[in-house]
């Protein structure tokens, strides 16, 4: 049996690294003495799985964990245990049993909605706010993507779901976030300003949402 | 905090190295309500966070301090100069780590001093904190700064910027301190009415009470009182009851790497061995151990409270804790199945290493680190460091023989007395442990030979039998360095050194007077901070400090002081009395050794005080 955890990254935790932060989880899991399956060898440890690691500086309000779990426990109590073991910054959401074949939810994931809050003191973030109907209204938005081998030329349209203002300064959009395919709202926004004709207005963002793909539309990961 | 200035603190966040040392949160570290406290106490450690984090005596006061009902206590560290220039140039306060509030927002600021080099450091804390960095400059309403730990033992050099000394043992005086100053605030006494107060409690030093006056030649003649009803020497603050004295049954448990990120149980305070260099075996007298119940109990809770894999025990000398062996068995006994691994550091090579190597590995395999700190027998005599070539020989083997392939040798060089010939002692040591490892068949020892070699500088510190002792010229150094380098050119040895110009600087502060004050002042003021790391250590700056405050370095670090100088620190009692150090000094003249006190009092002063020692 497994449980998958929605989990919030609380905001004065953004700067916790993913290593750090399954560490983190480790620590609190040990403290919580729910029986967490271990791996066999001459080395063992907890068999974590996240979905997918936050950028350091992003909140998540609902990341999904997995963890593997070597008795039967029922989803309610292991949230409530694990949550009296967990630093204050750090919530369990939700909790709910799966079976151990059921697969792992990084490769269920297709794609994640965020929220970015532009800086207001910057005259590029309502510019920014402004070009979104004409990103949208675009056949291909031709962009470069940096990648550890190097820069490469893409198109991002494909890899935006929806997007809409939220406000003066803000936007919401989902973006691809899979194997196949990832837009980081970090490059959406360089495509953003660059329609807007502006330098890229520093930005808060917070991954609101994860999503999985069930009959061609998206569903929460959590649900898949 | 107003929110533009939260707001800039957010977006700086982004723009400098490990933001995470910043936003605090971790688990074990949530205080009360700002609002709910009567008083709020500032933690100060005058180093990052990593570094802070790691240090025992914080988690212990920081703990105690928040377990008083009318207390809410806070932890401030230095920050790393990207995150200074930006509180510098939005002008935000140095804040707290809890509830982000600026230092000059407290009641009280507690430093811990641990090392001369990062006195700087303190300065410009209060300063980033808008607190008025000398004692002189605070009014009524500024907070209180006061300072503790090892480094307290002198505290003359940094009398100009502290309110107030703890010296000697923290739980129970930090107690005493707090209630004292909690009572003065309500009765609504004036600054100077409540130091006085806080003066009559046993370990606390209020210098702005005492005055010293100096000779022609820069040695002091009088430190005399400027108030009778301080007084006249300041008696450092022992623990008796070590077993049942506060300790924290919960950690703070960071996010972040740290340096030392465990559970750490000090099972001991205190050692009886006498090495005549070594101030912590001088000032921490008598020694007293916690009892394993005690220990165990701790061990579980704080297991508990933090889900660390790995704890350690800590003391100055864990080998002479009366039931070690036991100790050991018991907690692995309970831990292995948690894979709770328990490490030691801090043995010594005269006492049952294979037995305790063994009990170890059979959860966690690292290196062995022997401190020999001398090349030759007479040397070591000469230090009263009781450890022989055999010892280390002895231990060496065993550990090749246990599986081990990585071996570092502590030595000191410049000690008082030392020749060439204790130098090429350092190297035909480095090649037996070689010839040790070889010695061990091939099919049975582990692969990848490393013999590490590491030379530090000796430094004269006070309280210690060579407080009197002059340090090695920089020079003299530096040649005894390049001549240690050829001793140490074999295969499987590397040689590591310190830098000698900040070995040369801790010598000048650690025996510093009042007027060193100024040269660390100065030496802030034009661009000191960090000196302890490398990259951001200013020795030329220093240099023109002490220059600028007509001050010779000499005369505080390569100078041998006569017994008949009034030392700086000598209004201090710190247990071990001035006659014994001298003895003991004397006796290191002639290579003559004391022994472990355990075996027999030497009368080195604390049995003048009842009930203290029970050795």
């Amino acid at each position: 049996m497994k449980i998958w955890l929605t989990m919030e990254k609380g905001a004065r935790i953004r700067f916790t690294g993913h290593l750090d932060l399954m560490r983190t989880m480790q620590r609190a899991l040990r403290r919580s003495g729910l029986p967490v399956r271990y791996s066999q060898g001459f080395n063992p440890h907890m068999l974590l799985n996240a979905a997918a690691p936050l950028s350091l500086g992003m909140p998540g309000l609902r990341e999904i964990i997995e963890v593997p779990v070597g008795e039967e426990i029922t989803p309610e109590a292991f949230q409530e245990r694990l949550n009296a073991a967990l630093p204050p910054d750090l919530r369990c959401r939700a909790a709910r049993a799966l079976p151990d074949e059921h697969a792992a939810p990084m490769a269920l994931l297709r794609a994640a909605r965020y929220l970015m809050d532009l800086d207001e003191e910057q005259q590029a973030s309502a510019a920014c706010v402004a070009a979104l109907p004409g990103m949208l209204a675009a056949d291909t938005l031709p962009a470069v993507r940096k990648t550890k081998t190097g820069e490469k030329p893409c198109d991002v349209r494909p890899m935006i779901y929806e997007a809409q203002a939220m406000g003066p300064h803000t936007v919401c959009a989902t973006l691809a976030l899979c194997e196949a395919g990832t837009l980081k709202p970090d490059l959406f926004l360089s495509v953003l300003a660059g329609l807007a004709g502006v330098d890229k207005p520093d930005a808060f963002v917070t991954r609101l949402q994860l999503y999985a793909m069930q009959d061609g539309a998206l569903i929460r990961l959590e649900e898949s | 905090m107003d929110p533009a200035q939260e707001r800039a603190i957010e977006k700086l966040l982004e723009k400098v190295e490990k933001p995470a040392r910043y936003t605090g949160g971790e688990m074990n570290t949530q205080v009360r309500p700002w609002n709910e406290a009567e008083m709020h106490f500032a933690f100060c450690f005058a180093d990052t966070y990593e570094i802070g984090m790691s240090y025992l005596g914080m988690k212990i006061l920081v703990s105690l301090i928040n377990s008083l009902p009318y207390m809410s206590c806070e932890r401030v560290f230095m920050p790393w100069v990207d995150f200074r220039a930006g509180l510098k140039e939005k002008q935000i306060p140095l804040f707290s780590l809890e509830s982000r509030k600026g230092l000059n927002e407290f009641d009280v600021i507690g430093f811990s001093l641990q090392y001369e080099m990062s006195y700087t450091n303190i300065l410009d804390m209060l300063d980033l904190g808008h607190v008025p960095v000398r004692a002189a400059d605070r009014g009524e309403n500024d907070p209180l700064v006061f300072a503790g730990g090892p480094c307290a033992c002198n505290p003359e050099p940094l009398a100009a910027f502290f309110d107030a000394f703890q010296i000697g043992d923290g739980e129970e005086m930090m107690v005493e301190f707090l209630d004292t100053l909690h009572a003065c605030r309500k009765e609504g006494l004036s600054r100077s009415e409540t130091l006085m107060r806080l003066a009559q409690i046993e370990g606390v030093y209020v210098p702005r009470f005492y005055e010293p006056s100096y000779h022609a030649d820069g040695t002091l003649s009088a430190f005399t009182r400027t108030d009778e009803r301080a007084p006249e020497t300041v008696r450092r603050r022992i623990l008796k009851d070590f077993s049942n004295a506060f300790y924290p049954d919960t950690f703070p448990v960071p996010y972040t790497d740290i340096v030392f990120d465990r559970i750490v149980l000090e099972i001991m305070r205190g050692c009886t061995r006498g090495c005549r260099f070594c101030q912590a075996g001088m000032i921490y007298r008598p020694v007293r151990e916690r009892s394993m119940d005690r220990i165990i109990e701790l061990a579980e809770k704080l297991e508990a409270a933090t889900g660390y894999e790995e704890m350690s025990l800590s003391s100055l000398s864990s080998g002479d804790y009366s039931c070690l062996k036991e100790l050991i068995v018991a907690l692995m006994d309970r831990f292995q199945e948690k894979r709770v691994s328990v490490s030691l550091p801090s043995m010594r090579v005269d006492n049952l290493v294979k037995q305790s190597l063994e009990e170890l590995s059979r959860v966690h395999k690292s290196g062995l680190t022997v401190a020999v700190e001398a090349g030759t027998q007479r040397l070591r005599d000469v230090i009263n460091k009781g450890v022989t070539e055999e010892d280390v020989l002895r231990s060496v083997t065993d550990a090749f023989d246990s599986g081990y392939s990585t071996v570092k040798l502590y030595f000191m060089t410049g000690l008082p007395t030392e020749t060439d010939e204790d130098l090429r002692g350092i190297g035909d040591l480095a090649r037996k442990v070689v010839s040790a490892y070889y010695s061990i068949p091939k099919e049975r020892r582990a692969k990848g030979l490393r013999v590490t070699c590491s030379a530090s500088v000796f430094v004269p510190k006070p309280f210690t039998p060579f407080q009197w002792a002059a340090q090695d010229s920089i020079g003299t150094v530096m040649e005894k360095q390049s001549h240690l380098r050829d001793y140490l050119k074999m295969k499987g040895v590397t040689f590591n050194w310190h830098d000698p110009s900040l070995s040369f600087l801790e010598a000048c502060i650690s025996r510093g007077d009042r007027r060193v004050g100024e040269v660390i002042y100065t030496a802030w003021r034009d661009g000191c901070i960090l000196d302890g790391w490398s990259e951001h250590f200013k020795y030329d700056v220093w240099l023109k400090a002490f220059e600028k405050c007509g001050l010779d370095t000499a005369f505080y670090a390569n100078r041998e002081r006569p017994y008949d100088e009034l030392l700086p620190w000598a209004f201090i009692d710190m247990g071990v009395t001035q006659r014994y150090l001298q003895l003991e000094n004397e006796r290191a003249k002639k290579a003559q050794t004391t022994k472990d006190c355990r075996k027999g009092c030497n009368g080195c002063g604390l049995q003048r005080y009842e009930g203290l020692c029970n050795v």
